[in-house]
C-alpha cells in the first residue's frame, strides 16, 4: 500500500496500533523491536519515555553518540531533582528510536511530562533513578515470577531469557500482550493501576497514542514495558479519552531541562547502585551485538584474553572445552543456548579451576564491563558542562569510568593548568580526582592524583551550574559562600589554600580580610595556632603556583604576634589531656614557622616559648615541650638545657611532675638521650633517687614515654645505662677506620651535591 | 540394571548383597532401573542413562511412575549439573574439596549411574605405582610364555578404557607426580601404549575419569598444568546451612544404622541438631548466633566425621546402653573427633565446653 494511497482515503481507513510489549534492557526484546519495525515500515513510533524527550531524540543516531547514554531530565528550579532514563545499545526504546531516526520517521513520547512528574516535591527530593524495570521487577509481587514458575522455571530472568531473549523468528509481542493480560487481569482487573501516578502515566499514554490518530497516523507502533500492553488496548475509546482527559487535568508543572550524558555498564548494573536493574549489562551487550552461533565461543575468547592479560593461563584449547561444557549444560538444563549461568559455570570448572579469583575479574571487566558512552559535542549542556569540556579539552584529560592515578608535575605549564583544574571542580563538589597523599612530601611541585569520573558527577555539574557558567567563575563564587559562611578560622585558612591551588585569585583580598578580622576577635589562641600551618604553606608555596601571596605574610605577622602574645595564659591551668592538645598545636606551629624561614617571627614565637619554660603555672608536659623545642631551635644553650630538666627532675618537683616534663621534652624520640649523656646522667640519678612509692607513681608514664622510642633507641639507651655510661663517656668512643670511613663520606659528598673528596686522615 | 562383570575380579564371587558395604550400582539397583525404563533423553554412547536422568539420580526426585528417587548429593544442583556434562564431554572431572564434602560419594555415584558399575578405582596413596594406573605383569606367565596378552595384567584405567566406562582415581594429589602424569596420555590421546607388545589400548566411547583431590594437601603433589589442564575442576562446598547438614547427617545416618543391622535406638529428635551444630560452630570458629569466638581445632570438623560420631553413638547406646541415645555419648565422640592434637586441641576443646556452660 503506497503512502499516496493512505493520504487519499485517509478518512475511512481505521488506524493500526501495534504495541510491542517489552523488557527493558532486554536484548531479546530490542532484537524483536527491530525486526517488528523492520517488517511493518509504521508511520510513527511512540516510546514510552517523557514527553520532552522529543526535543533530544533525533541526537540518538548522531555519528558521535555512543550508548550507553542516558537522558537526564532536572528540574531548572530545583536541582536536586533530577531523573536518569539509562539506555544501553540493548535497549529496545533505544533500538526504536534508533531505527526511526535512521528511517527518518517520526518519533514521539507518550509517557508523562517531566515538568509534571518533576513538579511534585514528594516523590522526588533527591535523585530519582530510573529503574528501567518499572514494568516488570518493581510490581507488587513480581507477577513475572508467576509466569515463570508457570513455566516451571524458579528464576524470572532466566525464564524471560529462554522465553524470549533467546527466540529466534517469530514476533513474541501478541503471546507476550496475552499473558500479560491474563496476568494483570489477575492483579487489576480492569487493567487501572492502584498508584495515582501510575494511573495518570498510563493515561497519558493512551492520550498520547490518540493524538497520534488525530494527527493522521495510520499505522502506528507503541513501544512501552510489558505491563503497560494491557492498559493501552482501549487507548482509542471515546468513553476512554474523556476519563482519561479528566485524569491529566490540573497536574503541578515546574520548568525542566532535559538532556542526554554519557553513562556506563557499571551504572546500569544493580550490584553497583544507582542501577538499572540489569545485572550483566556486558553479557547483554556481547548478545545483542554477536547474536548467531558462535556467541558463546566468541564469549569464552574474550573472557580467555582477559584472563591471559591478568597472567592466568587461559589457552585456545581451555577455550574450546569452556563452550562445549556450556553447550552440554544448556542441553541438561534443558535450555535453547547457553544462557549466562551456565558460561558462568563452565568458566568456573575450566577456566577457574573451580576457583573464585578468576571469577570475580569476569564478573567486573566482563560481565557487567567497563563500557562508558559518549554524547554529541552539541548535545543541549548547562554553560558549566560546556566550559569543562572546552577545559578538558585544553588540559587533555579525558573523563573515563576507570579510575586512574596521574601524577602532576607543577613546574610545566599543562600539569599546572591540570592540577588547577582538579583543585577547581573539587572546591565544586564534582569530585572528579581525589587527591592522594602520594609524593607530596617529596617535593612542593608534585601531586598525586585519583581520577574517576562516575556518571552521577553530571548532576552534581548541573547543580553547580547554579553558581556560575564558567568553572572558574563558580568555584570563586562557591568558594565566597563558603567562606562567608564559615564558622571556624581553620575552615577560612584553608579555602585560602584551595583558592591558591586552584588558582582562584579575585576572593583571596576578602578571605583574606575575613582572616583578619576573625583572628583579631578569636582570643583562642589555639584556634589561631590551628589556622597558622595552612596559612604558612599558602605563603611558603604561593610563588611556586605563580600566585601573589603577599597580603597573606601581613596577616601571618600579625597572627604569629597574637598567638606569642597569649601561649602563656592559653597554657596555664591545663590539665594532661588539654595540655597534650595544646603540645601538638605548638609543635605544628612551630614546623610551620621553621618553613616560613622568617627569623624575626620564629624569634617573637620563640621567645613566648622562653616564658613557658620559667613559668610554674604551665603544666610540666608543655614545659619540657617548651625547653625541647628552644634547645633544637638553638634559642637555649646547652647548658641551659640541662640546668632546667636538672631543676624539673630535682627532690623538689613533685615526681609525678618530673614525669611529665620527661614526657614533653622527649616527645617520642629518645635520640637525644643517646647522644646526650649528661641528660641520661640526670635522668638515671633522678629515677634512682625516687622513692618507692613515687617511683610506683611516676612509672606509668615514664613507660608511655618510653614505650614511644624506637626499639633501637631504647636498647642503645638501655646498654648505656648498663655500662654506666652515664660517667661522661664521649659518645662515638669506638674506634673508626679511616678507609671506610672515607668510602661513606665520598658517597654522601656526592649526595649532598659537593665534589667527591678524600676521607680525614686521623 | 546389567551387573559388573566379574571375571577379572575374583574377591567378589558371593552374593553381591551380603557384603558389608555394597557398591552403589547395587544399593540403589531398583532406583537405577525405574529410572532406565523412564529415560526417553538421548544418551551419550555406552551412558546407562541420559545426563538429565543422572542429575536426577545424584539429586533426587519423583520419577512420572511413582518411583521417590532419593537425594544421593544434598548441596547445589549447579554443581551435579556441571560434573555431569563435564563427563559428557572429553574433559575428565576433578572434584575438590575439604575433607569429608562428599567427593568419593559423588564420585561412586556418579560412575555407578553412568556406567552401572563404581568398582573400577584407583586409590591415590603415596605408594601408588604406575602398574596401578596402566598395566602390571603376571611374571609366571610372563616367564613362561614372554610378553602377551595373556601376561599382561590390567589396570582399572586400562579395563575402563577397554569396556567404555568411568574409572575412578581416588585421591589424586597423594599420588607420585610421576604416577600422575601416565595419565596424560590417556587424557588427552584416550590411548594406553603398550611398548612390550607393539601395541595399545585405545579407548571406547563412553571412558572418562573421575578424580578427586583434597584442597587441604593441594600442596602434597601439586598437579602438573599438562595434567590439570586435562580436567574441568568442581570444587564441593562444606554444607551451607544448618538445615541442609541435618538433612545429610540425618539421611546417612539412618542408611548406615541400617547397613550395620544396629538395633532400634530411640534418637531425641533435636540430637542430630545438636552435634551438626558443634561441628558447624567449631568448623567456622564463632557460634551460629555470630557472638563468640572459638579457637578452631587441627582437624577439618567434616560432616563425614559428624556422621560417624552419630553411628558410633547409635552403636554405643544400642550394644553398651539402655537403647536410647544420650549427648553425653555423643560428646565423647566429639571430643575424640575434635583432639588430633593432644596440646592444641584440648585446650580449644576446653574452651568450647565452657563458652556452652555460659550460654
Amino acid at each position: 500500500m503506497t503512502d499516496l494511497l493512505i493520504d487519499s482515503v485517509e478518512a475511512v481507513i481505521a488506524p493500526v496500533v501495534r504495541v510491542f510489549g517489552i523488557r527493558h534492557h532486554g536484548p531479546g526484546s530490542a532484537r524483536a523491536v527491530a525486526r517488528g519495525l523492520d517488517a511493518g515500515r509504521p508511520d510513527i513510533v511512540l516510546v514510552e519515555g517523557p514527553r520532552e524527550a522529543d526535543g533530544i531524540a533525533h541526537l540518538a543516531v548522531h555519528p558521535q553518540m555512543r550508548p550507553p547514554v542516558t537522558m537526564l531530565g532536572y528540574a531548572v528550579d530545583h536541582l536536586d531533582r533530577a531523573v536518569f532514563h539509562p539506555f544501553a545499545s540493548f535497549s529496545p526504546e533505544w533500538v526504536a528510536l534508533h531505527w526511526a531516526g535512521n528511517a527518518d520517521i517520526p518519533v514521539r513520547h507518550i509517557d508523562l511530562a517531566l515538568a509534571n512528574t518533576l513538579a511534585d516535591q514528594t516523590t522526588h527530593t533527591q535523585i530519582a533513578l530510573d529503574t528501567g524495570d518499572e514494568g516488570l521487577v518493581r510490581r507488587p509481587a513480581d507477577p513475572l515470577a508467576e509466569l515463570a514458575a508457570a513455566g516451571g522455571y524458579d528464576d524470572t530472568e532466566r525464564w524471560w531469557e529462554d522465553v524470549v531473549e533467546h527466540r529466534d523468528g517469530r514476533s513474541p509481542f501478541e503471546a507476550i500482550a496475552e499473558a500479560m493480560t491474563e496476568l494483570r487481569a489477575a492483579y487489576e482487573p480492569d487493567f487501572v493501576p492502584t498508584d495515582p501516578t501510575e494511573r495518570r502515566r498510563e493515561a497519558q499514554m493512551r492520550t498520547g497514542i490518540r493524538d497520534a490518530v488525530r494527527d493522521g497516523y495510520r499505522d502506528i507502533v507503541v513501544v512501552c514495558g510489558a505491563w503497560h500492553v494491557p492498559a493501552l488496548a482501549n487507548a482509542l475509546d471515546a468513553r476512554q479519552a474523556k476519563s482519561d482527559a479528566a485524569l491529566l487535568r490540573g497536574m503541578p508543572k515546574t520548568k525542566v531541562a532535559i538532556t542526554w550524558v554519557p553513562w556506563t555498564h557499571r551504572r546500569l548494573a544493580s550490584a553497583t547502585g544507582y542501577g538499572a536493574g540489569v545485572t550483566a549489562p556486558g553479557w547483554y551487550h556481547h548478545l545483542f551485538t554477536h547474536p548467531g552461533p558462535d556467541t558463546v565461543a566468541r564469549w569464552f575468547t574474550e573472557a580467555a584474553r582477559l584472563l591471559r592479560r591478568h597472567d592466568y593461563a587461559a589457552s585456545a584449547a581451555d577455550v574450546v572445552e569452556a563452550t562445549r561444557l556450556a553447550m552440554s549444560l544448556a542441553v541438561l538444563r534443558g535450555r535453547p543456548l547457553a544462557g549466562l549461568a551456565e558460561t558462568n559455570d563452565s568458566a568456573r570448572a575450566v577456566l577457574g579451576d573451580g576457583t573464585d579469583a578468576p571469577m570475580i575479574l569476569l564478573s567486573n571487566e566482563l560481565i557487567i564491563g567497563t563500557l562508558i558512552g559518549r554524547v554529541p559535542d552539541h548535545t543541549p549542556m548547562v554553560p558549566l558542562a560546556k566550559n569543562l569540556a572546552v577545559e578538558q579539552k585544553r588540559c587533555r584529560m579525558k573523563p573515563a569510568a576507570t579510575a586512574a592515578t596521574i601524577e602532576l608535575d607543577l613546574r610545566k605549564a599543562l600539569d599546572l593548568n591540570r592540577s588547577r583544574l582538579l583543585h577547581r571542580l573539587a572546591m565544586l563538589s564534582v569530585g572528579w580526582g581525589v587527591e592522594v597523599e602520594g609524593r607530596r612530601s617529596a617535593g612542593t611541585f608534585r601531586e598525586t592524583w585519583e581520577v574517576l569520573w562516575e556518571p552521577e558527577l553530571e548532576v552534581r555539574l548541573i547543580e553547580a551550574s547554579a553558581l556560575g557558567t564558567t568553572v572558574a567563575a563558580a568555584a570563586e563564587a562557591a568558594v565566597s559562600q563558603r567562606a562567608s559562611m564559615a564558622t571556624s578560622l581553620a575552615e577560612l585558612t584553608d579555602a585560602i589554600e584551595q583558592c591558591l591551588l586552584a588558582d582562584i585569585v579575585a576572593p583571596l583580598p576578602h578571605i583574606v580580610g575575613l582572616v583578619a578580622d576573625r583572628a583579631a576577635l578569636d582570643v583562642d589562641v589555639s584556634h589561631l595556632m590551628e589556622a597558622l600551618p595552612a596559612l604558612v604553606r599558602t605563603v611558603r608555596y604561593g610563588d611556586v603556583r605563580g600566585t601573589d601571596a603577599q597580603s597573606l605574610a601581613t596577616v601571618v605577622s600579625g597572627m604569629v604576634g597574637r598567638v606569642a602574645a597569649g601561649l602563656v595564659r592559653a597554657c596555664s591551668s591545663l590539665d594532661a589531656g588539654a595540655a597534650a592538645t595544646i603540645s601538638n598545636a605548638i609543635d605544628e606551629t612551630r614546623s610551620a614557622l621553621s618553613l616560613l624561614g622568617d627569623a624575626r617571627l620564629l624569634g617573637v614565637f620563640h621567645a613566648a616559648l622562653a616564658q613557658l619554660v620559667e613559668r610554674e603555672t604551665v603544666h610540666a608536659s608543655l614545659q619540657g615541650r617548651a625547653t625541647r623545642l628552644l634547645a633544637d631551635g638553638g634559642a637555649l644553650a646547652a647548658d641551659d638545657v640541662e640546668r632546667r630538666v636538672s631543676r624539673a627532675l630535682s627532690p623538689g618537683t613533685a615526681p609525678a611532675d618530673g614525669a611529665a616534663f620527661v614526657e614533653g621534652f622527649l616527645g617520642g624520640s629518645g635520640t637525644v638521650l643517646v647522644h646526650d649523656t649528661e641528660l641520661l646522667g640526670l635522668l638515671d640519678s633522678w629515677l634512682s633517687a625516687l622513692d618507692a612509692e613515687a617511683f610506683v607513681e611516676t612509672l606509668p608514664l615514664l613507660r608511655r614515654t618510653f614505650a614511644t622510642f624506637e626499639v633501637a633507641e631504647r636498647r642503645q639507651i638501655g646498654e648505656r645505662v648498663r655500662r654506666g655510661a652515664t660517667s661522661g663517656e664521649a659518645d662515638g668512643g669506638e674506634s673508626l677506620d679511616p678507609e671506610r670511613v672515607a668510602a661513606a663520606l665520598g658517597t654522601i659528598a656526592q649526595l649532598l651535591g659537593h665534589a667527591p673528596m678524600t676521607g680525614p686522615r686521623s | 540394571m546389567s551387573q559388573a562383570p566379574c571375571s577379572f575380579d575374583p574377591v567378589t564371587t558371593h552374593d553381591p548383597a551380603d557384603v558389608l558395604r555394597p557398591h552403589a550400582e547395587i544399593e540403589f539397583a531398583s532406583e537405577l532401573a525405574a529410572l532406565v525404563a523412564q529415560d526417553d533423553r538421548p544418551r551419550p554412547p555406552r551412558w546407562k542413562l541420559s545426563p538429565w536422568s543422572v542429575v536426577t539420580y545424584l539429586m533426587g526426585g519423583h520419577l512420572a511412575d511413582g518411583t521417590v528417587i532419593s537425594a544421593k548429593y544434598i548441596g547445589p544442583r549447579r554443581l551435579i549439573e556441571v560434573a555431569v556434562a563435564t563427563l559428557a564431554t572429553d574433559r575428565a572431572l576433578l572434584l575438590l574439596g575439604l575433607p569429608g564434602t562428599a567427593k568419593t560419594w559423588v564420585s561412586e555415584h556418579l560412575a555407578a549411574a553412568i556406567s552401572g558399575n563404581s568398582a573400577m578405582l584407583v586409590q591415590g596413596t603415596a605408594g601408588t605405582a604406575e602398574e596401578a594406573v596402566r598395566y602390571g605383569w603376571n611374571y609366571a606367565r610372563l616367564l613362561a610364555e614372554g610378553p602377551s596378552m595373556g601376561a599382561l595384567v590390567a589396570s582399572p584405567v586400562y579395563r575402563a578404557m577397554e569396556q567404555g566406562a568411568i574409572v575412578r582415581v581416588e585421591e589424586l594429589t597423594r599420588m607420585p607426580s610421576d604416577v600422575q602424569d601416565a595419565l596424560i596420555t590417556v587424557l588427552s590421546e584416550k590411548v594406553l601404549p603398550i611398548p612390550e607388545l607393539a601395541g595399545e589400548m585405545q579407548a571406547r566411547p563412553g571412558f572418562n575419569l573421575i578424580a578427586t583431590a583434597n584442597s587441604r594437601d593441594r600442596g602434597v603433589n601439586e598437579l602438573s598444568s599438562a595434567l590439570r589442564r586435562r580436567f574441568n575442576t568442581v570444587v564441593l562446598p562444606s554444607p551451607s546451612s544448618v538445615e541442609e547438614e541435618v538433612r545429610i547427617v540425618t539421611q546417612r545416618v539412618a542408611a548406615l544404622a541400617d547397613a550395620l543391622s544396629l538395633p532400634d535406638v530411640t534418637v531425641p529428635g533435636d540430637e542430630i541438631r545438636r552435634v551438626v551444630s558443634v561441628f558447624r560452630e567449631l568448623r567456622s570458629g564463632q557460634s551460629e548466633d555470630g557472638r563468640i569466638k572459638f579457637k578452631t581445632p587441627s582437624g577439618t570438623m567434616s560432616t563425614a566425621e559428624a556422621i560417624s560420631v552419630m553411628v558410633q553413638g547409635l552403636a554405643m547406646a544400642a550394644h553398651l546402653g539402655d537403647g536410647s541415645l544420650h549427648f553425653d555419648d555423643l560428646l565423647a565422640g566429639i571430643e575424640s573427633t575434635v583432639v588430633k592434637d593432644p596440646v592444641h586441641d584440648v585446650v580449644v576443646w576446653r574452651e568450647y565446653l565452657d563458652s556452652l556452660s555460659i550460654r
